[in-house]
């Protein structure tokens, strides 16, 4: 299915000659769709059809499939003309062992950062995915996103063919060619008159390629770009700076200039309602930057800590990192930047007149101007080392205002610099639309995206599109555009295309597509390519041509094995600022309304979703069962509010969105959870929300830490033309928009009804309860109590777990196993190799990445919306998350939380209490101190699960994997087996589990077992069998941003494993139950800043345990209650 | 028993004395009421066999049928759908099944205390209700293993749990309280149907002698095994009644302390308790008992019974219901007590919750009708009044069950990480499963009813005084 075997397998081909005594076999697809069955099938309405492959047996889809594979062998890619029949290998082709994965670099395409990832193939079939570890920034790691694009090329319900939408009929291949060869004879004398494309913004230089030579060729054709996950505004702000020298400048730069961070050397970090962490391009090269210098090993590292100030309306990951947040509507960012900026000009010596402006202009907030005040001088005591970063979405001002600031904090070349990109010189769909509006456009190709359903509701683009006499919908899924359109073209996945891009930094990366097309689609290059009448429309050639204009020192070969291409990264520019500039901005600007929020006068804030962005991956499974990290919910979205808005309509309108408190956690005190739940499910009253006169109705959920009067909606749900795993998933939330998605709507009310929406939800408590599961301290406390985390917990009071081999080396402990005075057998780990795995709470930032890489690696099964509401779910890691209040009150859900979040899965412990409860031993012990499932063996007694102290077991409580969600109920009259689209993506390498047995992580023992192999592969007759450390990264660790999980021999007292387990943070869950787990964790610190107003001694987590079950809070720490 | 001797001296000596200090005789209150003779106890127990069937039992019988589908149909979806039918999740991974499980194997209890212990200490008034006791032990038993059978994931591999040579050479795990049930219940099982029909053997004779039809005549043949009533017979019976009594006294304490194990080896806050076993066995009495009494007033008033089953049987039945219903509130106390006593913020919350969290209700419940209701048993009034005694052992019945949802589901639904925390509610297979089960047990008794002696006749006549002329004199 690669370049490299494409052209040169003259020795493998198979044999062509249709045998004439022979059954007929079809020789080509054409004459198998000249079949009159296959015809009809074609010919059935759209879009049941987009399903069929649901209903096509297993015979049916073995022809099709049989074909391209073979077809690889012996063809181009996209050519279909000869077909062979599928026989054994008769010679071996190189390179081809069976059972051996073969790795392909390619990238996600994506407008700011193609993620340069490494696809795992097996025989030639793509089945997970990984970052590149070639590109140093991400070390391999990727996003939810990523890891779950691969389900998506296996979408039964991705559009399988084109479709004339007004003749009901389905195009063929080159019916689609002909239709934009058309196109370009259309045009070409007028010039592109009427012509438009809307496509969606890309980093792609063979695009930008072509898109030049499009309005070269046709200037009076229309390019425009919309993405409702782009917001390009701090680069444009920049970039108008720049060229221009005024950043308010009402004029597109010819170049963008992007900030790149260095989190590295970042010591002091203010966030301004900024997701760098997690939901803004380039996330994970800040994850891992700002990991790094967050990590704290010993006390020494303590003091070197980071500290991070975020401000923010929504509740994000990065909010949940800082050590400082503040809850502020994104409504008054603006003048809040003004405050903060006012205080910085100050420190810099600035005179009074600008910061007096400044500070007038930001007059309207009412915050802790303390908070400001200190948080400024703690950025400006740490000049170089610290860092102001705005969200992508925040208003132009504030970007401009953030550069400045970091001017003065002398920031750049030192944690910020500047990289200059082209602009992507389209227009907006604003003016698109308004060009449409004139009449002017009769012609409209649309490139992916999907606007009938996320363009901004002011636009009214689903009348505007319908006004278009014709329009050519290029889309992977049959959506909500595509219905409207006239043509639907299907597109290829990105794995079966080449393309290419750049990462966040500029760095090169290509697009190699794994497999051959499942299915008849293009590629956008092909069909520009097309449009502009090119010769050689064939997209690797494309991308060779862009690739060798770049005058690289390595071959087109090196680029593709390694992935990216090196030293291509965008130049960086400088900036000076002058006084002059700055007066002229200080003066424009007008002083800032700062709207006065209430009950009555609330602020909507639509987000991106976390699982379904825009609503692009609403049909990926994985996604949507994927627990949102804030508010754990699954397969829907909701309005979140938070708990003093809950209060305040609890009395209002008297029914109880806040629950009524239902769990005593000690005698005395009753205890609400934060949102409803009836017999463990959700119960979401369901509202009305009302902006601008448009109104949207969704479920209410309470969210802890957002900004009082803030509601927060993730975009990307309620879709009408969608598949069978997003339809009926949550309410559409785009019809509030305005301009932009981002823009922060004000002056929202909310009806709501006694209706109850049930959500999935599965996390349904929200604290603790100042049990010493997840360990924290502050850096300062850590520096004079080393070794607080065995001060807490039951065994801080109990014997020594390990009698008097407590001060054995970890070496000795995992493989003599003391008795510690038990007079139980222990088991003997006689493998040379013993593993293990150091979690650090410290860096994890709650990403969710490595739930998805698990799901994606070990073959997990969704199971809906219904089962997730029951409590079913069955993903192998969580991600378990808590909430704590800063006056240790658990009895009311907290306004303005610390969020902590801990990584759970299977602890591997060495005396395991799931083994000695399975009365089949189904689940024992291997040499090596892993903790295996039978699968085979297990008959499902579940009492494994009832004994696992962390609950990390997972049952198959009806065949996830043969049956389908909605008819898990209907048994064997139900619909049965496996989609075969969905098999392809199985890992062959993992059990597929059926109904009745227990499953949990297995550390990716698929993953040890092949290193062990290689190794001995490697080492031949040599006694040199012992896998070398860092070569076995399990899925969860291989993904992670921030290197929180490591994985290795703790046998060895060298091993990266073994040097953190030795460290004086190492503790191990509920330790006291002697389970001896495998997996510790490291303690997580904070850093809060003494000066501040919100300053806390303990964390809350900790101050709750100290007051609880703990010594109680030192006097000199005791709690601030403000 | 000895006796009060005086000596004839001082009976001369002062002969006014003798009526002070000679106790009167307290009479216990006969087993067999109104003088009734040999000839009447074996007419009344075979007529119950040999009469036409009454249309009641009929009525009965098929509405017991009618209930034992649904557990047949439950099941059948279940094994063919797929564990999920039920309310289970995680964390609560066993839900009615195991309650159901431990419910039905408390029930059955009574019959082998009855037969076994009762027999070793020589309570003669076990007499008349030992043989139904003992029968409901085996039904309730069989009701007890369809739960730990099915609630598997893959029931059709639920063999290898016994530890049989197989291609696989993979033994049980030995460790597992869930393998020690498998003894443990299989053994009781076993033991109770042979104490149970080896103690039929000389009424099934009885009923074999006087059956008129022929096929009456070759099945009681059959199952009577040759029994000829000879002196030989009823010495090697007698000793090999013993016997069964001796092997069966420590299954009575064995299989409910192994079931508490599930619970009590498990290192779950709530299960993880040393006082289980005392407490499960006292429990397992003490609902035993109910459930005698729930069968045997209603068949006493049917079938006229009430000079075979008296007063005296039914106080004694309430006052060992009264203890044990003590005992099971001393361990309730002291769970509470340890919990606190212990110090481990995951045991204190547990029983706090127990009794004011979510699942509170089935607390008090469970305390109302364990705890209290049995305590009305001290009243001699209640004792008497057979409708009340009725009333109050069916709450006790349901205060058992409860008791086991309380220590099965509520210490799954909220352990030691809060971020697990999940409720559990049953859905309407599970619902309708159990209520089968009761179908399934009632047709059982039925036919237990209709076809085979209801009492012991020969132990119950040995207990009459014409069956000891000398009247304990010698």
């Amino acid at each position: 299915m690669k370049s490299d075997n494409l052209n040169n397998d003259k020795e493998n081909k198979m044999p062509q000659e249709e045998t004439p005594n022979g059954r007929n076999y079809w020789r080509s697809l054409d004459e198998l769709t000249g079949a009159p069955e296959f015809k009809q099938w074609l010919d059935r309405e759209f879009p049941e059809g987009a399903s069929e492959i649901n209903g096509v047996d297993r015979r049916q889809f073995m022809k099709i499939m049989a074909a391209s594979f073979a077809l690889a062998g012996v063809g181009l890619a996209g050519c279909r003309q000869q077909t062979v029949n599928v026989l054994p290998y008769s010679k071996q082709p190189e390179r081809i062992v069976p059972g051996v994965p073969i790795y392909y670099t390619s990238s996600m395409p994506s407008a700011k950062d193609n993620i340069p990832l490494l696809v795992e193939t097996h025989d030639a079939r793509p089945t997970k995915i990984e970052g590149n570890p070639s590109y140093l920034a991400y070390n391999g790691a990727t996003d939810t996103f990523s890891q779950a694009s691969i389900l998506n090329l296996y979408d039964p319900d991705r559009a399988q063919r084109s479709m004339d939408n007004d003749k009901g009929k389905a195009l063929s291949k080159a019916e689609v060619l002909d239709l934009f060869t058309y196109i370009n004879h259309q045009f070409s004398e007028t010039q592109g008159e009427g012509l438009a494309v809307l496509a969606e913004p890309s980093s792609s230089p063979t695009r930008a390629r072509l898109v030049n030579e499009f309005k070269k060729k046709f200037p009076k054709a229309v390019w425009a770009e919309y993405d409702p996950t782009v917001d390009n505004s701090a680069e444009k702000v920049l970039g108008r700076f720049f060229q221009y020298s005024d950043p308010l400048a009402d004029k597109m730069p010819d170049d963008f200039i992007r900030p790149q961070y260095h989190f590295e050397n970042a010591k002091r970090i203010l966030a301004i309602d900024s997701d760098f962490l997690h939901s803004e391009p380039g996330q994970l090269g800040n994850s891992r930057a700002f990991a790094n210098a967050r990590r704290v090993h010993t006390t020494k590292d303590a003091s070197k800590m980071n500290r991070l100030y975020a401000v923010e309306s929504n509740f994000t990951l990065t909010g949940g990192m800082a050590d400082h947040r503040l809850r502020l509507p994104a409504s008054h960012a603006t003048a809040f930047t003004h405050l903060v900026a006012a205080e910085i000009f100050e420190l810099a010596g600035w005179d009074s007149a600008v910061v007096d402006a400044l500070r007038q202009k930001g007059s309207g907030l009412t915050v802790d101007h303390k908070w400001i005040k200190e948080c400024a001088r703690d950025l400006y005591d740490y000049r170089k080392q610290s860092l102001i970063i705005a969200g992508d979405d925040m208003p132009e001002d504030i970007h401009f205002l953030v550069m400045l600031m970091n001017n003065l904090l002398s920031a750049e070349g030192e944690t910020v610099s500047y990289s200059k990109l082209p602009s992507d010189q389209a227009i907006s769909i604003k003016e698109l639309a308004d060009l449409i509006k004139k009449g002017t456009i009769g012609t409209l190709v649309v490139l992916g995206g999907n606007p009938v359903y996320n363009a901004p509701a002011d636009l009214n683009w689903p009348k505007l599109q319908k006004s278009i006499n014709r329009v050519t919908h290029l889309s992977y899924y049959f959506n909500e555009t595509s219905k409207l359109a006239n043509e639907h073209i299907a597109a290829n996945h990105y794995l079966e295309s080449w393309g290419d891009g750049r990462a966040y930094d500029g760095t090169y990366v290509p697009v190699q597509p794994m497999i051959l097309p499942l299915f008849d689609g293009f590629t956008e290059l092909e069909l520009l390519a097309k449009v502009l009448g090119l010769k050689d429309a064939e997209p690797y050639g494309l991308v060779r041509e862009t690739f060798e204009s770049m005058n690289p020192n390595i071959s087109i070969e090196e680029w593709l094995g390694l992935g990216v291409l090196k030293n291509s990264e965008f130049p960086y520019v400088s900036f000076k600022i002058s006084r002059s500039q700055v007066e002229n901005f200080v003066e424009r600007a007008e002083t800032i309304s700062v709207p006065q929020l209430s009950e009555d006068n609330l602020e909507v804030r639509l987000v991106l979703s976390n699982q379904v962005l825009d609503g692009r991956y609403n049909n990926n499974g994985w996604l949507q069962e994927l627990p949102d990290p804030l508010t754990k919910l699954t397969w829907d979205n909701a309005i979140s509010i938070s708990p003093r808005l809950a209060k305040e309509l609890t009395q209002k309108t008297g029914l109880p969105i806040v629950p009524k408190a239902s769990l005593m956690n000690e005698l005395g005190q009753l205890e609400h959870d934060a949102n409803s739940f009836l017999r463990g499910k959700e119960q979401a009253f369901v509202a009305e929300l009302t902006v601008n006169g448009k109104t949207v109705k969704g479920p209410l959920h309470v969210q802890p830490g957002l900004a009082d009067y803030t509601l927060v909606i993730p975009v990307g749900y309620g879709r009408t033309v969608t598949g069978n795993v997003g339809s009926g998933t949550g309410f559409d939330a785009y019809p509030l928009s305005i301009g932009s998605i981002n823009t922060p709507l004000v002056g929202a009310r909310l009806k709501i009804s006694d209706e109850i929406y049930e959500l999935a939800n599965t996390q349904e408590h929200w604290s603790m309860e100042g049990r010493a599961i997840l360990r924290e301290s502050t850096a300062d406390d850590y520096a004079h109590n080393p070794d607080f985390v065995n001060k807490m917990g039951v065994e801080s009071h109990s014997p020594a777990i390990y009698g008097t081999a407590k001060n054995d080396s970890l070496q000795k402990k995992v493989t003599e196993i003391p008795r510690g005075g038990s007079l139980y057998k222990t088991p003997d780990f006689t493998g040379a190799q013993q593993w293990g795995m150091s979690i650090d709470l410290n860096t994890c930032t709650g990403c969710n990445a490595c739930v998805v890489a698990c799901q994606s690696e070990n073959n997990i099964p969704i199971i809906g919306k219904d089962q997730v509401l029951r409590g079913r779910e069955m993903h192998w890691i969580r991600m378990d998350r808590y909430f704590s209040s800063n006056d240790n009150n658990t009895m009311e859900i907290p306004e303005d939380p610390q969020v902590s979040f801990m990584s759970m899965l299977c602890q591997h412990c060495e005396l395991a209490p799931c083994e000695t409860v399975c009365p089949v031993n189904a689940t024992v012990h291997d040499e090596s101190g892993l903790n295996v499932m039978a699968y085979n063996r297990c008959v499902g007694t579940r009492y494994c699960a009832n004994n696992c102290p962390y609950k990390v077991r997972r049952f198959n409580f009806f065949d996830w994997n043969k049956r389908e969600i909605d008819h898990f109920y209907e048994g064997p009259m139900g619909p049965s087996g496996m989609p075969e689209l969905h098999k392809m993506q199985k890992n062959p390498n993992v059990t597929v589990r059926m109904r009745g047995v227990m499953e949990k992580c297995t550390f990716c023992v698929q993953r040890i077992e092949a290193a062990k192999i290689n190794q001995r592969v490697k080492a031949k007759d040599s006694p040199d069998v012992m896998v070398p450390d860092g070569a076995i990264k399990t899925a969860c660790q291989q993904v992670c941003p921030t290197e929180s999980i490591v994985f290795g021999d703790v046998a060895d007292a060298n091993t990266r494993v073994s040097k953190l387990k030795g460290l004086d943070m190492n503790y191990s869950v509920l330790g006291y139950l002697n389970t001896r787990p495998r997996t510790t964790y490291l303690a997580k610190l904070r850093n809060p800043n003494p000066l501040m107003p919100d300053y806390y001694p303990l964390p809350n987590t900790r101050s709750e345990y100290e007051k609880r079950y703990g010594h109680g809070v030192p006097h000199e720490a005791e709690v601030s209650h403000n | 028993m000895a006796e009060l001797t005086i000596s004839e001296k001082i009976k001369a000596v002062n002969p006014a004395i003798l009526p002070s200090i000679e106790p009167s005789k307290m009479p216990r209150r006969v087993l067999v009421e109104h003088d009734r003779d040999f000839r009447w106890i074996t007419h009344k127990i075979c007529n119950i066999v040999e009469e036409p069937t009454p249309r009641w039992w009929w009525v009965c019988f098929i509405v017991s049928i009618l209930v034992a589908s649904f557990t047949f149909v439950g099941l059948t979806y279940l094994v063919s759908t797929g564990v999920g039918v039920w309310g289970l999740a995680n964390p609560v991974n066993w839900g009615w099944a195991i309650v159901n499980f431990v419910f039905w194997i408390g029930i059955g209890h009574a019959g082998t205390l009855i037969s076994a212990i009762l027999c070793l200490l020589k309570q003669q008034w076990r007499t008349s209700i030992n043989r139904s006791a003992e029968a409901m032990t085996i039904f309730a038993v069989m009701c007890a293993g369809l739960f730990p059978l099915f609630h598997v994931g893959r029931v059709w591999f639920a063999w290898w749990l016994f530890p049989l040579p197989n291609a696989n050479s993979i033994w049980p795990n030995f460790k597992s309280p869930l393998e020690w049930d498998v003894f443990a219940v299989s053994t009781y099982f076993t033991v109770s149907c042979l104490f149970w029909y080896m103690g039929m053997i000389p009424d099934l004779a009885t009923i074999r002698d006087r059956a008129k039809a022929v096929w009456r005549k070759y099945f009681y043949g059959v199952l009577a095994m040759g029994w000829r009533n000879s002196n030989r017979h009823w010495q090697n019976y007698e000793m090999a009644y013993l016997l069964l009594a001796g092997l069966s006294t420590p299954l009575v304490l064995s299989v409910h302390t192994v079931v508490s194990f599930d619970f009590a080896v498990s290192l779950v806050p709530g299960w993880h308790t040393t006082i289980f076993p005392p407490y499960f066995v006292a429990g397992a009495i003490f609902s035993g008992f109910a459930m005698v009494l729930s069968l045997m007033l209603p068949l006493r008033a049917v079938y006229n019974l009430h000079d075979l089953v008296t007063q005296r049987h039914i106080d004694n039945m309430c006052k060992i219901i009264l203890a044990t219903g003590s005992m099971v509130g001393y361990g309730y106390a002291m769970e509470f007590f340890i919990a606190w006593y212990s110090a481990s913020p995951y045991e204190g919350f547990t029983f706090i919750n127990r009794a004011f969290g979510q699942y509170s209700w089935a607390y008090y419940i469970m305390i109302t009708c364990n705890v209290i209701s049995p305590q009305l048993f001290w009243s001699k009034w209640i004792r008497n009044n057979t409708t009340l005694v009725w009333i109050i052992v069916a709450f006790v019945n349901v205060g058992m069950w409860f008791e086991r949802f309380v220590i099965v589901v509520t210490s799954l639904a909220n352990d030691f990480l809060p971020s697990s925390w999940g409720y559990y509610s049953p859905t309407i297979v599970d619902i309708f499963t159990f209520f089968g089960t009761f179908g399934f047990f009632s047709a059982l008794f039925l036919l237990f009813i209709r076809f085979l002696p209801l009492m012991p006749i020969g132990e119950i006549k040995a207990v009459i005084p014409q069956a000891d002329p000398h009247r304990g004199h010698h």
